[in-house]
This record gives structure tokens, C-alpha cells and sequence, in this order.
């Protein structure tokens, strides 16, 4: 039963590939190494937006704060992460560190800075964080002046205020733009191939350079990267629902 | 910093070469954004659906498979095209079109929903102020809609046209000789990978820093008359 | 005399200038347990500042303001700018006077309960359990029982402010403070937030109320202050102030209000 339904799965594949100008067997073939792709990708882009939105939250209240040093320290990094592109910033971290020898020489070397993985997840962290701090940046500054009044009157104190009111009200209003960011952070994740990593477009581009192949491995990986991309749409659609309720 | 200004000439070469890029693509890309803004405000339903599918499709598939899709495939796909049909023969692709025609497109999604907004966010009264004085559709556009239109969609085009700037850097991995691809060539040859990406780390931000300059001063000479709220 | 009953509120010599405007010219004034006082007053006249800066929601630029016998202290800052000494002594006296704004200001997104618990919960560390219930009642007092999971932006003006009273009274506050209370309502809605108002008058609640509203200052409170341009034009027992009054701004003020 198990080998009928195979060959005549197998028989599908064939007619599908006669008729079409692609070569659907090899990526069939090849999808394992499309799946273990799918999880560079996520892995990448999901540990860098949440390491750089733990570095954002303080961040951003620091740069609100209107501090006199650190605001302006901190206006000066996303200036610089948010005004140049995310593939110089990752090739600047891989290829451009090991130009120092003393840097070579030491620990970090062997064990974070020589790995293409542990540079793309600097590069994207540190890249997201900017976006993400101004985003929440934003978002404090809208908090409506009232609701932070009734809390000073009511006798919360400075991080008190944050944590309770603030912060919370500003999370939420920052969704909308957060799922833009974290769409945006998907998209630059492509440049994970570009030091070569395997992740959706790097598996792409190995096979089509390994059967002399011109969109194959790039199609699927664009049909793969659509999926992922309608699956955090509806995940934001529902954490909107649920948030925002109020708003409504 | 010596070696630097010996490779000055790559550098600027490339600048000029990643400019050039973003202009001819922004081009493409405002083309494309009224297309996509007609299409998503008329109330045809083929030409809503098809600006739609547009808009959806880029904001799903990340501008490097795009590029690599167009440039690789693109071209086998238009000399099978050719060869079937005896209309063109054998066409080659280059970098620069590629990027261009790309970057172009994806871009014009992105525009398609600024200029969209902007055109919904002139006031419906003023518009039929218009047709009430006896003006023509193409007037009505021409005096009306887009004067104003620019002014609602400045902040959103900035903001846009930004992030074009830093996309075109990824038209370096098809093999294209702009900033990125030079100063990576240079600082291999010469060993200081990290001096030259620097370089165009720092002129890409002062390519981005005078854009947002000039573009918020031309943002503050179209909101004058706009009540700040 | 009993000298270990000090007022509920002392203000002595109040100054507060924006920029070069001074708003608030040297006010002075005493509230006692139980005192409803009304503060009335054209607009520009300072009333509102004068009672934001009562809980140092505006820091005065010189006077002293006294809580229940306990004077908040000052200092004067490294800018020569008037400011607290202790800020946590300030916060400690906050929690002892609650505030209801003009616009509500509601913690847009927690529910009517949520915003009811709060400051009980996690500024006088209350258990949960026992805010909810005190908060149910609350809600019961301002009518409003079946509002408890309601968003804020889902209620008419009229119940947020009800809910922002209820928020106030949530912290048992020894005085509270009512800055125009119903001047962002639609006429139709002020009645139900009056009403809630001069029920707590009626309990004793010590209040002090920056309102435009002639009857509950003649009707309600146990005394009424009128400012003019930063003074106190004329103060004293409402009864009094209405049938005769001295001053002939207060009477233009009078003349104004009741057309």
C-alpha cells in the first residue's frame, strides 16, 4: 500500500515536471537541506530579534530619558545601524575583524568571531536592536501625557511609572510597526548566505550552482520565504487581536 | 589611510556606480508605486487584485532572491522565450539592469502603499470642491490631488527611499562594481578588509545622512500651511 | 486646643511662574478633615496649576505645602531651581492624595478593574485579592459593576470619569483633588459624575474641587476660594460669597457664569 501510493506519488512528480520548465525532482530530492535551511533562517532571525529587543527595552527608555550622555550615545548607534546597509555591517563583523592580529590572537577568535553563524547573529542583534529602540522610542513618546500624569499623581515612582504604565502601553502600540520589523529582520536574514551560510537562500543557491540550474533553487526559496512570511503575518494578527483590543 | 587614497578611485567609482543604482531604480520604483496606487484605489476589481498580489509578493520574499531570481533566471528565461518564438535573439542581462529593474519593482510596492495613503489622506470635500467648480478629472489631479499628495506622502517616501539607498548594496553579491564590491576587493588585495568596509560603512551613512537632510527641509517647505496637530 | 489634629492641608505662600508668567502669586490656604472646598475662578486664572502644584505635579517655585501635618520637604536644586529634597517622601504623599483630571486619563489599556487596582496594588502594596474586592465595591459605589472588564475607550465620558473617581478612592486617600472634573463631558453627562461627587462630599470626604460648576460650589462645598490672576480675590462660606459678593471681579465672575 505504502509503495503504491509512493510510485504513483512518484508518477505525479514526473507529470508535474513534464510539463512544467522546472526541475521539481531535484528540489524534492533536495528538500531535507531546504528544511535544515528553513532553520538557519529562523534560528538566526529569531535569536537576534530576541536578544536585540532585550537590549532595546533599555535602550530605548534610556534614549527617552533625555539624559544628557546617554541619550545622545545611543542616537549616535541607530543612527549608524538604521543609516547603512545590513550586509556592510555583517561583512565589516566577518571578514573585516580579522584584520587585526590582536584580535585573531584571542579567544573570542577561535570561538565566536571565525564562525560565519556567531558574526550573523552580531550583526543581525545589533542591527534589529537599533530599529527596534527607535521603534519603542517612538512609542514612549506617544504615551499619552494624561495616563503618565495620573501616575506620577498617584505615587508611582520613576520606574515604577515605566514598568506599570509606560512600558506596557507602549509595547502595545508598538506591535503594528514591530511585525514590519520583524518581516524586515526575515528579509536582511538572506544575507546570511552571502557568508556562507546554508540558510533558505543559501540551500537555494548551492543547488543551483551544484546542477548548473538558473531559478530552481531560488524559486523555492522565495515560495519558502512567502510561507514564513504569511505565517508571522497571521501569528501578528492574532497578538494584535489580543492586545489591542483596547484600541478598538 | 594611505592605502586608502590609493584606492580612491575604486571607492569613488563605486559610489558613483551604487547612485547611480538608487536613482535609475528610484525612477522605476515611483513609476511603479502610482501604478500600484492606481490599481489599489480604482475601482476596477482585476486591476485591485492585481495590485494586491503585487504588493503582497514583495513583502513576501526578501529583495536578494528577487535580485539572484532575475539575474539568473530572468535571462534564461527571456532567451527560451526568444528562441521559441524567433523574436529576439540571444539577449544577455547585466548587474546593472538586473539591480536596477529589480530593486525598481520591489520598491514600487513599497511606494504603492505611501502613495495610496497619501491620495486617501487628501480631504474627499476638496476634491468634489474641485468638481464642483466645473474642473476635469485631469485637472482635479493635475491642482489638486497631486500637490497635496506629495506633501502627505514626503514622510513615507523618505523613509522609503532610505532603506532603497542600503538595498542597492545587495546588488554587490550578483558581481556588480558598486561601493560594496569595490571596497570588499580592495580590502582583500590589500589586507585591511575592515579599513575599506569601514569606508563604505561611513559613505554609505553620509549618503543616507544628506538624503534625510535635504528631505526634511523639502518635508518642512510642504507642510507649511498643514495645521500641526 | 488640640494640637495633635494638624489640617488635612496647609499651603503657605505658593509661587509658580512659567517662564516669566507668574501664574500662582503667593496663595495661601488651610483645608480641614471633612472640608469640601470649591476653587473658582476665570480661566487663566491659575486654579488648575495651583492644584497640580499641591501634589507637585507642577513644582512651585517657592512656598510650602503641608500634608496632614507633614510639610514636603524642598530644596533648592543645583540649576537654582525650587524642587523636592526627597522625592521619595513625595511619592510616600501622593499616595495619600489621588487626583481626578479633566480628561480622564485612564490607563488606556487596562481594564476599568485593572486601572482601579493599580496604584493600590503596586504603589501601597496591597494584597491582590484585597484590591479587587475593595475595587469591586467601588465600581458598585460609582455605579458602574457591570463595567469591571470594559476598556476605558469602550465607556462614555461620563463612566471613565466615574471609573477615575473609583481609581481615586481605591487608595483611601486622605484628600482628593478634582482638577475640572467635568468640564470634558457633554452637558448630559456631568449630572451622573456630580452626583458621585456630592455623594462623597456627603461623607465627609475631604475634597478640593477646581470646577465651573456654580451649583455643587454653592450647594456642596463647605467653602469656596475665588482667584483672580493668581490671588485669592475672595474666599469664604459659600452661602455668603454668592449672595454677596465684595470684590467687583468676583461679581463680574458671578454675572458671566449664571447668564
Amino acid at each position: 500500500m505504502a509503495e503504491k501510493t509512493l510510485s504513483s506519488f512518484e508518477k505525479f512528480i514526473k507529470y508535474i515536471d513534464s510539463i512544467l520548465p522546472l526541475e521539481i525532482e531535484l528540489i524534492i530530492n533536495n528538500f531535507d537541506r531546504f528544511i535544515y535551511g528553513v532553520g538557519i533562517t529562523l534560528e538566526l532571525t529569531i535569536l537576534s530579534l530576541i536578544i536585540g529587543f532585550l537590549l532595546a527595552v533599555p535602550m530605548a527608555v534610556a534614549r527617552s530619558s533625555q539624559h544628557a550622555i546617554l541619550s545622545p550615545i545611543i542616537w549616535c548607534y541607530t543612527y549608524v545601524f538604521r543609516g547603512t546597509p545590513l550586509l556592510v555591517q555583517t561583512y565589516l563583523i566577518y571578514y573585516g575583524l580579522g584584520q587585526f592580529q590582536f584580535i585573531k590572537n584571542s579567544w573570542v577568535w577561535d570561538s565566536i568571531l571565525s564562525s560565519a553563524w556567531w558574526c550573523a547573529l552580531i550583526a543581525f542583534t545589533l542591527n534589529t536592536a537599533a530599529y527596534t529602540t527607535e521603534l519603542l522610542h517612538g512609542a514612549i513618546n506617544d504615551t499619552p501625557k494624561g495616563e503618565v500624569e495620573a501616575a506620577i499623581a498617584s505615587g508611582h515612582s520613576y520606574f515604577g511609572r515605566i514598568r506599570r504604565i509606560i512600558l506596557p502601553s507602549a509595547f502595545r502600540r508598538a506591535i503594528p510597526a514591530y511585525s514590519n520589523e520583524v518581516i524586515f529582520m526575515l528579509h536582511g536574514s538572506v544575507v546570511a548566505s552571502t557568508i556562507t551560510l546554508q540558510d533558505v537562500l543559501g540551500v537555494g543557491r548551492w543547488l543551483n550552482g551544484r546542477y548548473y540550474l538558473a531559478y530552481e533553487g531560488f524559486i523555492t526559496a522565495a515560495l519558502l520565504y512567502f510561507a514564513i512570511v504569511f505565517g508571522i503575518t497571521r501569528i501578528f494578527r492574532m497578538v494584535e487581536r489580543k492586545y489591542l483590543k483596547y484600541l478598538q | 589611510m594611505n592605502l586608502i587614497w590609493e584606492y580612491r578611485q575604486q571607492l569613488v567609482d563605486g559610489t558613483l556606480v551604487t547612485i547611480q543604482l538608487a536613482l535609475a531604480s528610484l525612477i522605476i520604483a515611483i513609476l511603479f508605486g502610482l501604478l500600484g496606487a492606481m490599481g489599489k484605489l480604482s475601482s476596477n476589481r482585476i486591476a485591485n487584485m492585481m495590485a494586491g498580489i503585487y504588493t503582497t509578493a514583495v513583502r513576501g520574499v526578501p529583495d536578494l532572491v528577487l535580485i539572484l531570481l532575475v539575474f539568473y533566471g530572468g535571462q534564461e528565461i527571456i532567451n527560451t522565450i526568444g528562441k521559441a518564438t524567433d523574436w529576439w535573439k540571444y539577449v544577455e542581462i547585466n548587474q546593472f539592469m538586473a539591480g536596477t529593474c529589480t530593486i525598481g519593482v520591489i520598491f514600487g510596492a513599497y511606494y504603492t502603499e505611501t502613495f495610496r495613503g497619501a491620495i486617501m489622506a487628501i480631504p474627499k470635500g476638496q476634491i468634489e470642491a474641485g468638481v464642483a467648480v466645473g474642473m476635469n478629472k485631469f485637472l482635479v489631479f493635475r491642482h489638486i490631488i497631486w500637490p497635496q499628495m506629495i506633501r502627505y506622502a514626503l514622510p513615507g517616501f523618505s523613509n522609503n527611499w532610505l532603506v532603497q539607498i542600503k538595498t542597492t548594496a545587495l546588488v554587490s553579491v550578483i558581481g556588480l562594481q558598486d561601493l560594496v564590491y569595490n571596497a570588499f576587493v580592495a580590502g582583500r588585495s590589500t589586507h585591511l578588509l575592515f579599513i575599506f568596509m569601514f569606508a563604505s560603512l561611513v559613505i554609505f551613512l553620509l549618503m543616507t545622512a544628506i538624503s534625510d537632510l535635504l528631505l526634511t527641509l523639502l518635508n518642512r517647505k510642504y507642510s507649511k500651511g498643514m495645521v500641526r496637530t | 486646643m488640640n494640637k495633635s489634629i494638624p489640617p488635612a492641608l496647609k499651603v503657605e505662600n505658593l509661587h509658580k511662574s512659567f517662564g516669566k508668567v507668574e501664574v500662582i502669586k503667593g496663595i495661601s490656604m488651610t483645608a480641614n478633615k471633612g472640608d469640601v472646598i470649591t476653587i473658582l475662578g476665570a480661566s487663566g486664572s491659575g486654579k488648575s496649576t495651583f492644584l497640580r502644584c499641591i501634589n507637585l505635579l507642577e513644582t512651585p517655585n517657592s512656598g510650602e505645602v503641608t500634608i496632614g501635618g507633614e510639610t514636603i520637604a524642598m530644596k533648592i536644586g543645583k540649576n537654582n531651581n525650587y524642587m523636592p529634597a526627597n522625592i521619595k517622601q513625595v511619592e510616600r504623599l501622593r499616595s495619600r492624595l489621588s487626583m481626578v483630571f479633566q480628561g480622564f486619563n485612564l490607563w488606556s489599556h487596562m481594564t476599568v478593574l485593572e486601572n482601579i487596582i493599580e496604584a493600590p496594588i503596586y504603589v501601597q502594596k496591597e494584597s491582590k485579592a484585597k484590591a479587587i474586592k475593595n475595587a469591586k465595591y467601588l465600581l458598585n459605589k460609582v455605579g458602574l459593576s457591570d463595567r469591571s472588564d470594559y476598556y476605558p475607550s469602550h465607556l462614555s465620558g461620563g463612566q471613565q470619569q466615574r471609573v477615575a473617581i473609583a481609581r481615586a478612592l481605591a487608595m483611601n486617600p486622605d484628600i482628593m483633588l478634582f482638577d475640572e472634573p467635568t468640564s470634558a463631558l457633554d452637558p448630559e453627562l456631568v449630572g451622573e459624575v456630580l452626583t458621585v461627587m456630592r455623594d462623597l462630599a456627603e461623607e465627609g470626604r475631604t475634597m478640593l474641587v477646581v470646577t465651573h460648576e456654580m451649583s455643587f460650589a454653592k450647594d456642596v462645598s463647605t467653602k469656596t476660594i475665588f482667584l483672580d490672576q493668581g490671588n485669592i480675590c475672595e474666599q469664604g462660606c459659600p452661602s455668603d460669597l454668592f449672595t454677596n459678593p465684595k470684590t467687583p471681579e468676583f461679581k463680574k465672575f458671578l454675572t458671566r457664569s449664571f447668564v
